[in-house]
Order: structure tokens, then sequence, then C-alpha cells
């Protein structure tokens, strides 16, 4: 365990944590706003029994396929798809701000999927109130549908952050930094355990982390009601 | 405000809910609706209520037809009614306050305004100091008790109640439809109110409707349905109310040959035993009791008309002459 008392080793670690922070919070941002639209349209256009208040068959069924199609491309290819994109938006196509684009756009459909299931368990009776009120279909999104659903939604993005961690490690494979990377290039190309060890022990405490706020969280909400 | 139904249909496929019904639903009034599950009643107040274009005929607010309205007119009109449901169908997300703020939430009313409103509500319904409850801490009556303080936010000239008793327990039952009295008073209200429930009707209408299969089989006062019914429908629904009837004394397990209804003051004379007298008729009473069917007495009696069938035809229209309503059961269906 040589590298243990390496001060070289640390101030690596420690950088890469952050370059993951970084990664997965704008990740995170950039998907939401992708995907919370697309979730939301989803579930109001679905069909009636599904909750749906504005059921448009046809439009459902071209963007629910659009978003599997998505969703079912490996990560690690997407990466490579969008390599332009990321050279055109911010003009590199290496680094770590450069694998935000494919992260936020790889989520993006996921995050589509988790919103629209926590939308459809909001109890229709509820919504038929709401309309019976005569909200509008934008005040019975805003209103009374993400309200509703808040509970579900914070479990949905909590599953997206700990999703996205575990994609951005992959990203190292195109120089993107960050825990992946370090392991990877230390780990397992310069043959040093260490590395790889300390890597993953940050990872495994982040996911923890994550996963306990975001349930504190939602068990905070649900309680208050 | 006055209701009027114009021959709605509304079809699921092949079903019919709603067939042709045609009803005018008076100002001021509380007006039961009442039908076994799958009778229509729901599509029927969905239609009545805007939350439902029916496929054919009209629905008309007074003179103002809300059936085929744009969709900025209709989220306009449906603001001016007022709903409540079996299921309370309140805001988990919101507490009792705020569920009771949401319609002038989104009628952008005023801030200071709603604050106020919101108070005088509470203490409408008799939920002085629970503004701040979470939902979830409140009981089914207090649940109710919410939603229609919600409903009457907005000052509805309307109120539809779909089965908003049918999740209650007897005494909370009794307690909101006394409530919903005291309001429509108060307020001017038309109440519709869905049900299956006799007793409701008995206890809360002025007027009803009997809905089977879709159709409309018999309307009127509520008195005069309780003491003259004339579907089997009605019938049916009336006997299952004398069974549960506490005031209901049932000698005989056997149901009687003929089911004799009083009303008013017959119900203080001594019919049964100027009718044996004059006519010789032998009554062998099977069950018998009075209820108050909208402030009005009404007495029930199940019986055996003998010794003959001469007697007991001249008995059944000396009754008749005395104001009584007999109905006789067919021999072939026991």
């Amino acid at each position: 365990m040589e590298a243990f008392l390496d001060a070289r080793m640390w101030t690596l670690v420690a950088e890469s944590t952050w370059q993951t922070i970084v990664m997965v919070f704008l990740s995170t941002i950039f998907s939401m706003i992708l995907g919370l639209p697309i979730g939301v349209l989803l579930h109001v256009t679905s069909s009636e029994e599904q909750g749906g208040i504005i059921p448009r068959p046809v439009f459902y069924n071209v963007l629910s396929r659009i978003v599997n199609i998505l969703r079912s491309f490996p990560f690690i290819i997407l990466m490579i798809v969008l390599m332009p994109l990321s050279r055109l938006i911010i003009g590199t196509s290496i680094g770590t701000m450069a694998t935000v684009i494919p992260l936020s756009i790889a989520a993006a459909p996921f995050v589509a999927r988790v919103i629209e299931s926590a939308l459809k368990e909001v109890d229709p009776g509820v919504v038929q109130a709401a309309k019976a009120m005569g909200s509008t279909n934008w005040q019975i999104i805003l209103k009374v549908l993400i309200p509703e659903a808040m509970p579900s939604l914070v479990s949905g993005v909590t599953l997206t952050i700990i999703n996205l961690i575990g994609y951005s490690a992959m990203a190292g494979a195109i120089g993107g930094g960050g825990l992946g990377d370090l392991a990877i290039r230390y780990g397992y190309q310069r043959f040093s355990p260490s590395y790889m060890v300390c890597a993953v022990v940050v990872i495994i405490v982040m996911v923890e982390l994550i996963q306990f706020i975001g349930d504190r969280i939602s068990s905070r909400l649900i309680a208050k009601r | 405000m006055e209701i009027r139904l114009k021959n709605l249909r509304r079809n699921y496929g092949a079903l019919h809910a709603v067939d042709d019904v045609s009803l005018v639903i008076p100002s001021n009034t509380v007006y039961g609706i009442i039908g076994k599950s799958g009778a229509g009643k729901s599509t029927l107040v969905r239609l009545v209520s805007m939350l439902e274009r029916p496929d054919n005929g009209e629905v008309y607010y007074d003179e103002k037809r809300v059936d085929n309205l744009s969709k900025a007119d209709l989220i306009e009109a449906r603001r001016k009614i007022g709903m409540i449901f079996q299921t309370f169908n309140l805001f988990s997300s919101r507490n009792a306050e705020q569920n009771i703020a949401y319609p002038m939430e989104i009628c952008h009313m005023e801030k200071g305004y709603i604050k106020k409103r919101t108070e005088e509500l509470l203490s409408l319904v008799g939920l002085e100091g629970r503004g701040k409850a979470p939902i979830s801490t409140l009981s089914g009556g207090q649940k109710q008790r919410v939603a229609i303080a919600r409903a009457l936010a907005i000052n509805p000239s309307i109120l539809f109640c779909d089965e908003a008793t049918s999740a209650l327990d007897p005494q909370t039952t009794r307690a909101i439809l006394a409530l919903i009295k005291e309001i429509q008073k108060k307020m001017n209200l038309t109440v519709v109110m869905i049900t299956h429930q006799m007793e409701v009707v008995r206890d809360a209408c002025d007027r009803v409707a009997v809905l089977d299969s879709g159709h409309i089989v018999e309307e009127g006062l509520v008195s005069d349905i309780f003491s003259s019914p004339k579907s089997d429908v009605t019938k049916d629904f009336l006997s299952s109310l004398t069974n549960v009837q506490e005031s209901i004394v049932r000698w005989s397990k056997d149901g009687g040959h003929y089911t004799l209804r009083f009303r008013g003051n017959s119900t203080d004379e001594p019919i049964i035993s100027s009718v044996s007298k004059e006519t010789g008729a032998v009554f062998n009473i099977r069950a018998a009791g009075v209820q108050n069917v909208s402030g009005e007495e009404m007495g029930v009696m199940i019986t055996d008309i003998g010794p003959d069938e001469a007697v007991a035809a001249a008995a059944v229209s000396m009754l008749r002459d005395m104001g009584v309503t007999v109905e006789e059961e067919k021999k072939e269906a026991r």
C-alpha cells in the first residue's frame, strides 16, 4: 500500500471528485431542463385512462418511441456520436465540460420517464376535481400534478443523480476526467490498485449520501401531508 | 339557478349510459338523483356539470346553454359551480385552508380576500382553527367539510354532490346532509345530489329523480314518491330502506301480499280498524312503521288481507278511498 501515503494521490482524488461533482451537478440540471417538459408532455398527452388531461394518441406514441430509442442507446456510443455537438456548443469534445452534453442528453429520456411515471401516480379524482373547478391545463400541471407528485419526483431526481454518477465514470473514456477516469488511467492502466479502491470508495460514499438525502427529503414531504 | 336537461344521451360503445334524459331541476332546491350502480348517474352528473359533453341533447343553466361551450367559456362556466365527491378529492399537497383557497387562486383573486374568505368558510363548515391541518390528519367527515368549503369558495349557484356521503358512516352522513341543507338555505343554492342511498333522499332532498339503465323512471316530490312509488326500481329502493329502518317493526319473516303507505294526516286515524269493521276484512300485519320524509310523517305497513279475495278487494278499494296507497304484490313472484 505504498501509495496511500502519497500526497499526490490525494490531490488527484480530490481533483477527480470535484470534476465528478461538477459533471453530475451540471448534467442533472440540464437533463431536468430537457427531461421535465418531455415527461410532463408524455403524461398530459397520454390516454385518458392513463390520466392524460389532453389526450393526443399519435403525438404520444411518436414521442414515446423517440424516448425509448434514446434510452436504449448505450452511453458509450452516445458519447461518441455526440462529440460534434459538444464541439459545437462548448468548443471542444474533450474534458469535463464537454462530457456534460452527452451526459445530459443520455439522462434526459430517463428523467422524462421518471417524471411521467411520478405524475401518473397522482389520484385521477383530484385532477378531475381541479378540472371541475375550472382550472386551465397549465394550472392543473403547475398547481396540482407537480405538487401532488412531489415526493415521487424527488425520488426520481435522486435516482437520476445516482445514474449520472455511474454514467460520469464512463465519461473518462473520452477524457472527461472525474473518478472513473482516475480509476481507469491510474488504477487499471498503471496498475495502481490503491487509486482504483480510492475512486470506488468515493463513488460509493457519494451514492450513499445522495440516496440518504433524497430519501430524507421525500419522507419529509410525505410526513407533512 | 335552474338546470334543464333536454334529451341527453351519452354512449360508451354499445352501452347507453345516459339514454334520452330530460329533466328540470328547479332553482333553490335540493334535488336527488338516485340509481343503482351502473344506472348511469355518474355519467349524468358528469354531463350536467360540464365535465363531459353529451353525444346528443342539451344542458341549460337558467336560459344559458352550457353543453357546447368553447374551451375558454367552459373554464369560465366551471368556475361558477361547486362540486364535491365520494372520495373527497382534496389536494394532499395542500393543507385544509390551502385546499379551500385553490378555486380562488386559479381565478387570481386578491390574497387578502382569499384569506378572509377562507376563514369565513372554515367557520361555515364548523372547522374553525383547523385551517393549518394537513389533509391526512382529518377524519372522513372533516375532509368532506373541507371539500364543501372549497366548493363554496367562489360563491357558486349550483352545488353538485356526487355520492358525497357514500364513504361516511351513518352519523357523519346525517351531519354532512344537515350541513348541506343549511348551506343550501343560506346561499340559495341549487343542490344536485347523486346517490344510491334512499336515506339520503329521504333526509335531504326536496325532489328526486329515479334513474334506471340510463332512463328516468320516476320523478317528483320526495314525499309523493315515498307515499306512492310507481316503478319497481323505486319500490325496491324503498323496501331496502324499510328493512334497515329501525322504526319499522317486523313481526314475521314472510312479507305480506299488500304494502300500504300512509302519509300526513292518515297516519293519525284508525284506518285499519274502520276498514276492518266496515268490510269484515282480516288484517295480518307483518311489519309496520313510521318515518319522517322531508318533514312529513310517512307510514308503511306490510300486511295480508283476508279472509277471501272479494273482501280483500273491497278493503283495498276502501283504503284507496281513504287516501292510502295500496300496492299488491304479484302472487307468482313469491
